[in-house]
């Protein structure tokens, strides 16, 4: 803490990124060095098994085409990864690719026009028909008609139980719907005061923008059938289904359902019984708590629905990532990019190498397909489920706006539902009303 | 011919502080105040002249009208708080036969320890899990939210925060203690001064320069509270612990508002700095109303 820290950081960006712009070679044709080497600058996302993939990758390239290096670094998360971004971007230091890019911050970038439209590069065509991936980055389609990313994984969030827990309650399966959830909660408290149902910690009531993609959209998404929240600068919510979201939110709430305040791990140290889980986790859960096993104590499920509908085909929320490649760099460093990306995307023995050192489903179309695939999926039946349900998953929405849309959904609605501070109808409505001043 | 010698020399002495302040702070401020009429988002190559849009819509939204009045409120929770704790550290280490600078040194190093450290302790500790609210749980049947109810977050971050910087402003207190003339002390013992007269009649004036100093200091920490909040809570809960700091980092670096960050860093500067004009004159004029300039 230093008095006005975050003033003298804004301002020291912003006349230093405007001096770097002006300084740097401000796109042009460049990108080759005087020995004809092409370089391209490629930052990977903060974590070491995708760094790992991402930096053999890169020397295996090389080995084959010594007039190409690809330098492979870690985005820095300080202060976040966004805007250590739009940092280098301001400075004219941007990199030439950078994966773990969402939809919204892609849609922020896009509308900036930071960004290539990879649809225009000769070798996105023959990309997608390589990894097989068509069905897969329809979806990704931005509102101008334009591909401005390539997926790389779709984690479709999944609802871990703990099972040990339901059993003593007297579930051999977890609750699908709101009642059956509901119900349980009952039971749980009555055994149980101290546990609760939906343990997330202080995540539930914090206005923090992402954090609405891992409780409001995931259980958004099943309520509504996968449809969709924005449109475009439209607000296309199913009121209904919001309505009825936030009801059992509400309900769950009054039951002593819901723990909303700090706690560490709490799904993982039984505090509560059900959270949202992502395949990242089993990697963490395997040092730190070897106990939680799949199939022993915890199973996973699709988020829980309305009673009217078919929990068995429940969407989720789809945490997606991709890789981008950034218009303000060199021209020849861009087609090195295409032409590297190309090359780690035509053998699909990259992606299970992916899949293999990340757990993190490779957006393909052919999943439960491919042998190697399968026989992760085989070897581990947890990572199988998200697999099976990646035709589930709904991916972020790609207004350049998410930042302050997700947020307002938190302070309007979610966050004061979760707090029992408004009832579900008045916070969807304030919700809607605010979103749309803002779109 | 000396004084302009002397002027030049004193130009040449003072260049390296001019030309940093110059280069890291005057010409941030002017290219700030710029964009604060822009709609430039740092990255776009083009953008627009808005006028005072920026300011419009700041002036009406919940996250800037929050910062501003809870800037107050940490004052008020902040100021007293830090000032009783470093004039009580300053007083028993002044007290003490030996070994004052090791005590001091000892009260010296929260200031020194990262507030990101400070806090995701602080946030294990009041976890939910945690041994003390395990503990509060067993024994009494109580569960207390600690950093989820407005009062107890803004609480919290203020007393972390009077932690860290007790033992800085004890240091300032301390030299100002050592330098009141110990005869002073004295004759008013031979004079039969009670412990409680000796303190308000002859300390307190006699510490004013220094306290002073440190009141200025702390008042103006509430206005750059930042790292304690991010950590914590967010600005939260309800927007209860949201600061200047806060709000301009959240439309700077998430929602990528350069030009709108810019109006609120603006708006927060002249905040700042008439609120401290306001609060110097106060204790300038608490001081000469009790003699003690």
């Amino acid at each position: 803490m230093k008095k006005s820290r975050v003033s003298l950081l804004l301002a020291i960006t912003l006349v230093g990124g405007t001096v770097l712009a002006a300084c740097g070679n401000g796109g042009g044709s460049g990108g080759q060095s005087a020995d004809g080497v092409t370089t391209v600058e490629f930052w990977a996302a903060p974590n070491p098994p995708q760094q790992a993939f991402w930096q053999d990758m890169a020397k295996e390239y090389e080995a084959v085409n010594p007039d190409v290096k690809v330098n492979v670094s870690a985005i820095k998360e300080s202060p976040s990864s966004e805007a250590s971004i739009q940092a280098a971007i301001a400075g004219g230091n941007a990199p030439t690719v950078a994966e773990n890019i969402n939809r919204g911050f892609a849609a922020q970038l896009s509308n900036s026009k930071a960004l290539v439209a990879l649809d225009e590069l000769p070798q996105f065509k023959e990309m997608v028909e390589s990894r097989n991936m068509a069905e897969t980055i329809a979806p990704w389609e931005f509102a101008d008609g334009h591909q401005y990313v390539l997926p790389i994984y779709s984690n479709p969030m999944l609802i871990g139980w703990r099972t040990d827990f339901l059993k003593e309650i007297g579930y051999n399966e977890p609750p699908q719907t709101y009642s059956e959830v509901l119900e349980a909660t009952a039971k749980l408290k009555a055994k149980y005061p101290d546990k609760y149902m939906w343990a997330k910690g202080a995540d539930l009531a914090d206005p923090t923008a992402w954090k609405r993609w891992f409780d409001f959209f995931l259980l958004y998404n099943a309520a509504s059938d996968g449809n969709k929240f924005i449109e475009g600068q439209n607000l296309v919510a199913d009121d209904k289904a919001g309505v009825e979201m936030l009801t059992f939110v509400d309900d769950l709430r009054k039951a002593g359902g819901i723990l909303a305040q700090n706690a560490t791990d709490p799904f993982e140290t039984g505090a509560g019984v059900f959270t949202d889980i992502g395949p990242w986790t089993f990697d963490m859960w395997a040092t730190k708590y070897p106990e939680l096993k799949y199939g022993e104590n915890f199973t996973l499920t699709l988020p829980p629905v309305p009673d009217h509908m078919d929990p068995a085909n429940a969407k989720t929320y789809a945490d997606a990532k991709g890789l981008v490649i950034f218009s303000g760099a060199p021209e020849a460093s861009q087609q090195a990019a295409a032409e590297f990306l190309k090359w780690v995307y035509a053998n699909e023995e990259n992606d299970v190498k992916w899949f293999k050192q990340t757990n993190l489903p490779p957006a393909r179309d052919d999943l439960n397909e491919v042998e190697g695939f399968k026989q992760i999926l085989a070897e581990k039946p947890e990572l199988a489920l998200y697999a099976e349900a990646v035709s589930k998953g709904v991916p972020a929405m790609d207004n350049p706006k998410f930042n302050e849309l997700q947020t307002l959904i938190g302070q309007e609605a979610f966050n004061k539902v979760i707090r029992g501070e408004i009832d579900p109808q008045t916070g969807w409505n304030n919700m809607k009303k605010a979103i749309e001043g803002e779109l | 011919m000396i004084n302009k010698q002397n002027n030049k020399l004193g130009w040449l002495f003072a260049s390296p502080y001019i030309i940093f302040g110059l280069v890291f702070f005057l010409g941030p401020l002017l290219w700030s105040l710029y964009l604060s009429f822009t709609n430039w988002d740092l990255i776009a190559p083009e953008f627009d002249f808005v006028g005072l849009d920026n300011f419009r819509k700041a002036m009406a939204a919940p996250g800037v009208q929050s910062a501003f009045w809870v800037t107050y409120k940490f004052m008020m929770l902040f100021v007293p708080l830090v000032t009783a704790m470093s004039l009580a550290v300053a007083v028993v280490i002044q007290g003490l036969p030996k070994f004052k600078s090791v005590y001091l040194i000892g009260f010296f190093l929260p200031y020194l320890s990262s507030g990101v450290v400070a806090s995701l302790i602080v946030q294990g500790f009041l976890s939910y899990n945690s041994p003390v609210n395990e503990f509060l749980r067993g024994t009494f049947g109580i569960n207390i939210d600690w950093l989820g109810s407005p009062f107890s977050a803004l609480f919290i971050v203020g007393l972390i925060l009077a932690w860290k910087f007790t033992g800085y402003y004890a240091l300032i207190l301390t030299s100002g203690l050592e330098s009141i003339d110990k005869e002073v002390y004295e004759a008013a013992a031979i004079d039969g001064v009670s412990d409680r007269q000796r303190f308000w009649k002859i300390t307190l004036p006699l510490l004013y320069p220094a306290l002073y100093t440190t009141l200025i200091l702390s008042f103006g920490v509430t206005f750059g509270i930042f790292t304690e909040v991010y950590q914590l809570t967010g600005g939260g809960p309800n927007f209860a612990t949201n600061t200047w700091q806060m709000e301009i980092f959240n439309q700077a670096f998430t929602n990528l508002q350069a030009g709108y960050a810019s109006a609120i860093a603006i708006m927060a500067s002249i905040v700042t700095f008439i609120s401290i004009f306001v609060i110097r004159k106060l204790l300038e004029s608490w001081g000469k109303r009790n003699g003690w300039v």
